[in-house]
C-alpha cells in the first residue's frame, strides 16, 4: 500500500508535467494539472495515510 | 457577547472588507482632456557631457575646516571621499561612475543582509511558538530541534544545497553579478531545456564562487532554507527520535529544499515555464509561499504521518483528544516575532533596495502587515463564532497563515489583493487544522501542516489570481518582459504556471520528503519508545528538564 501510495503521488505529478508538452492551449493545460494534483492528493490522503492509519497507535489499545 | 452584538460585528466587518474592494474596482474617472498647444515646443539643447576637467573645481572642505568638528553634518562625505584610481590625474569621471555603481551595490548587499539577519531572527520565534504549544515536559527538547535546525540544516547547505540551489542561477544583477553562479544541469524534454540543478558553489570556494555577491546571496537563501527546515520540527514534536531528526534535517537541506528553490529561483524548468511553454512568467514565488512554507509544510505532513500521533492524541474511537499547550505567553511572544521577522522575508526578497524597481519594497512591506492583519481577525472570528471563544492558538496560527500566504504574492498584487489573500488564509488554516486532525487523523501539535502547507499552497495560487500587473523589477520576470499578472487582471496562463508549482510540490517533494523520511525511519528509526513519550522527552531524549524546578503532570 506504500509503494502504491508513492507511485500514484509521483503519477499526478508526471501527469502535471506531460501536459506541457501534450497541448499548448492554456485550458487543456489547466485541466490536465488539476488531474494530476488530484491523483496526487488521493495518493497522499486516500492511499498513503490510510496505509499508516491501519497500524495507528491508538488502535493498539 | 451576546448574539445581536456577534452579528454588528460581523456586518461591520464584512463592510470594512468589502467597501475598499468596491473602490478599488470602481472605474477610474474619466482622464482631463489634454490643453490645446499653446506655443511651439523650442528645441531642447543637446546635453552636454561632463568632463574630467570639470570636476577640477569641485569644492571640498579644508582640512582646518574639518578639523573643528562638523556637527551638523554638512561637511562629511564629499568629493574627498569617492576612490580615486590615479591620484596623479585627480577625480575622473570614471571614478564617479564607479562610485556610483558600487554606492548601489552596497546599497543592497546592505539591505539583503540586513534582512537576511531579520529572517534569521525568525528561528527565535519558531522555537518559542513550538515550545509553548508543546507540554512542559517536551520543552527543552523542543528548543533544542529548533536550535539544532539552525546548525545541521547550515552545515548541509554549505557542503551541497546552495551549489544545487543556485549553482546555476546565473547573474543576479542586484549583487553584482554573481557571475561564478554559473552551470544549470539540464534535460531536454518536450524539446526545451529543464534545469534540474546548480553545479557551482560547493563549500562556497568552487569554481570561484568566493566572491563577495555569493557570500551575500548564501547568507540570505540559507535563513530562507532554515525557515523551511524548522517547520518539519512543529508537526513532529513530543515524538521525534532526536537523532533520526538531526539525519532528516540534514537531508532536507541538503537535497529536497534546494532541488525545488532551484526550479522555482535559481534558474530551473518551473522558473522557465513562461520562456519555454508561454505560460506567464513563469511559475512566480516572490519570497517563498511555495519554495519554504509549502516545501517545509508538505515534508512535515510525510513525518508526521510516518511518526504517527502522540499518545492520547486519539481516542479507541480514533477521535481527536485536546491536548493543551504549556505556554500560550510562548506561543503569541513567537508569532510576533515571526511576524517581525517577516519584514525581512518578503521586502528582503528583491535582493536590493536600489535600481530594477526595488523601490516597491515599501508596497511589498505593506502587502505583508495588511494580509497578518486579516489572516489573525478572520481565524479570531472564526474560532469565536464556532467554538465561542477566540482561541489564542488558532488566532496566532491564522496571523502566521496571513503572513505565509502573502508570501509568494507580496511582490506583484496591490493592497486590496493582500487583505483577501490574507482573510482566506486564516478561514482556511482553521478549516485546515480540522481536516488534518479529523479526517486525516494526522498528529500535527502546532498546525504546521495547515499554516505551512496549505496556507503556503494557497499563497502560490492566489498570485495567479491576484497579480495585478504593476509591478516592474527591471522590465521582465524569469526571462519574459512585462509585469506578473494574474487571471483576475488578464492572465489565465499565469494561473496554470502556478498550478504546476503546486504539483510538483505536492507529487513531487512530498513523495521526495517521505521516501527519505521513511528511509530514515528504516536505519535509524524517526519515532521515541512509548517509555521516553510518556515520561517526557527532556530527560531521556536530552538528558535534562527545561523546568526542574517545576513538578510536572504527564
Amino acid at each position: 500500500m506504500i509503494l502504491l501510495g508513492i507511485l500514484l503521488t509521483l503519477l499526478g505529478f508526471v501527469i502535471s508535467v506531460l501536459s506541457l508538452g501534450v497541448t499548448s492551449s492554456v485550458g487543456g493545460r489547466l485541466a490536465m494539472v488539476l488531474v494530476g494534483l488530484a491523483v496526487s492528493l488521493f495518493g497522499i490522503m486516500g492511499v498513503l495515510n490510510k496505509a499508516y492509519l491501519k497500524n495507528a497507535i491508538w488502535k493498539k489499545g | 457577547m451576546k448574539n445581536s452584538t456577534k452579528r454588528l460585528l460581523t456586518v461591520l466587518f464584512a463592510v470594512s472588507c468589502l467597501a475598499p474592494l468596491a473602490l478599488a474596482q470602481a472605474p477610474a474617472a474619466a482622464p482631463a482632456a489634454a490643453p490645446a498647444a499653446t506655443a511651439a515646443v523650442p528645441p531642447q539643447p543637446t546635453p552636454k557631457p561632463i568632463l574630467d576637467a570639470d570636476l577640477a573645481g569641485t569644492p571640498v572642505p579644508s582640512a582646518d575646516a574639518r578639523a573643528k568638528g562638523d556637527p551638523d553634518g554638512s561637511l562629511t562625505g564629499n568629493a574627498s571621499d569617492v576612490t580615486v584610481s590615479d591620484p596623479k590625474k585627480g577625480l575622473t569621471i570614471g571614478d564617479l561612475a564607479n562610485q556610483v555603481g558600487q554606492n548601489k551595490i552596497a546599497v543592497n548587499f546592505v539591505w539583503t543582509l540586513i534582512t537576511g539577519y531579520l529572517v534569521m531572527f525568525m528561528q527565535l520565534g519558531f522555537a518559542l511558538l513550538e515550545t509553548g504549544l508543546a507540554r512542559a515536559k517536551n520543552a527543552n527538547h523542543t528548543m533544542m530541534m529548533n536550535m539544532g535546525v539552525y546548525g545541521i540544516g547550515m552545515f548541509a547547505y554549505w557542503l551541497i544545497g546552495f551549489a544545487i540551489q543556485m549553482g546555476g542561477v546565473g547573474a543576479v544583477a542586484n549583487l553584482g553579478g554573481t557571475a561564478p553562479l554559473s552551470a544549470e544541469f539540464t534535460a531536454t524534454l518536450f524539446g526545451k531545456p529543464f534545469g534540474l540543478f546548480g553545479q557551482h558553489g560547493l563549500f562556497l570556494m568552487h569554481k570561484g564562487t568566493y566572491d563577495v555577491g555569493v557570500m551575500v546571496l548564501f547568507l540570505f537563501q540559507m535563513v530562507f532554507m532554515d525557515t523551511g527546515a524548522t517547520i518539519p520540527t512543529g508537526a513532529a514534536v513530543e515524538r521525534w527520535k532526536f537523532s533520526a531528526f538531526i539525519v532528516t534535517s540534514f537531508l532536507f537541506a541538503a537535497f529536497t529544499y534546494p532541488l525545488f528553490a532551484n526550479w522555482a529561483w535559481g534558474g530551473g524548468w518551473l522558473a522557465n515555464l513562461g520562456t519555454n511553454f508561454g505560460l506567464g512568467k513563469g511559475y512566480c514565488d516572490f519570497a517563498g509561499s511555495g519554495v519554504v512554507h509549502a516545501v517545509g509544510g508538505l515534508s512535515a505532513l510525510a513525518i508526521a504521518m510516518i511518526l504517527g500521533p502522540r499518545i492520547g492524541k486519539f481516542s479507541r474511537e480514533g477521535r481527536p483528544q485536546v491536548i493543551l499547550a504549556h505556554d500560550i505567553v510562548l506561543v503569541i511572544t513567537g508569532c510576533l516575532i515571526l511576524a517581525f521577522g517577516w519584514f525581512g522575508f518578503n521586502p528582503g526578497s528583491t535582493l536590493g533596495a536600489s535600481g530594477s524597481g526595488n523601490l516597491r519594497i515599501g508596497s511589498i512591506a505593506v502587502n505583508t502587515m495588511l494580509a497578518s492583519a486579516t489572516g489573525m481577525i478572520s481565524a479570531m472570528l472564526y474560532m469565536w463564532f464556532m467554538y465561542k471563544k477566540p482561541d489564542a492558538s488558532m488566532t496566532g496560527n491564522g496571523f502566521l497563515a496571513g503572513l505565509v500566504a502573502i508570501t509568494a504574492p507580496s511582490g506583484f498584487v496591490n493592497p486590496v489583493g493582500a487583505v483577501i489573500i490574507g482573510f482566506v488564509a486564516g478561514v482556511l488554516v482553521c478549516l485546515s487544522v480540522a481536516f488534518v486532525e479529523r479526517v486525516l487523523q494526522v498528529d500535527d501539535p502546532v498546525g504546521a501542516v495547515s499554516v505551512h502547507g496549505t496556507c503556503g499552497i494557497w499563497g502560490v495560487i492566489s498570485l495567479g489570481l491576484f497579480a495585478d500587473g504593476k509591478s516592474n523589477y527591471g522590465g521582465a520576470w524569469n526571462g519574459v518582459n512585462g509585469s506578473v499578472t494574474g487571471l483576475f487582471y488578464g492572465d489565465a496562463s499565469q494561473l496554470v504556471a502556478q498550478l504546476v508549482g503546486v504539483a510538483t510540490l505536492v507529487g513531487f517533494v512530498f513523495t521526495l520528503s517521505f521516501i527519505f523520511a521513511f528511509v530514515v525511519d528504516l536505519l535509524v528509526g524517526q519515532r521515541t519508545s512509548a517509555k521516553s513519550e510518556l515520561e517526557g522527552l527532556d530527560l531521556p531524549e536530552m538528558g535534562a528538564l527545561a523546568y526542574p524546578e517545576f513538578e510536572l503532570k504527564s
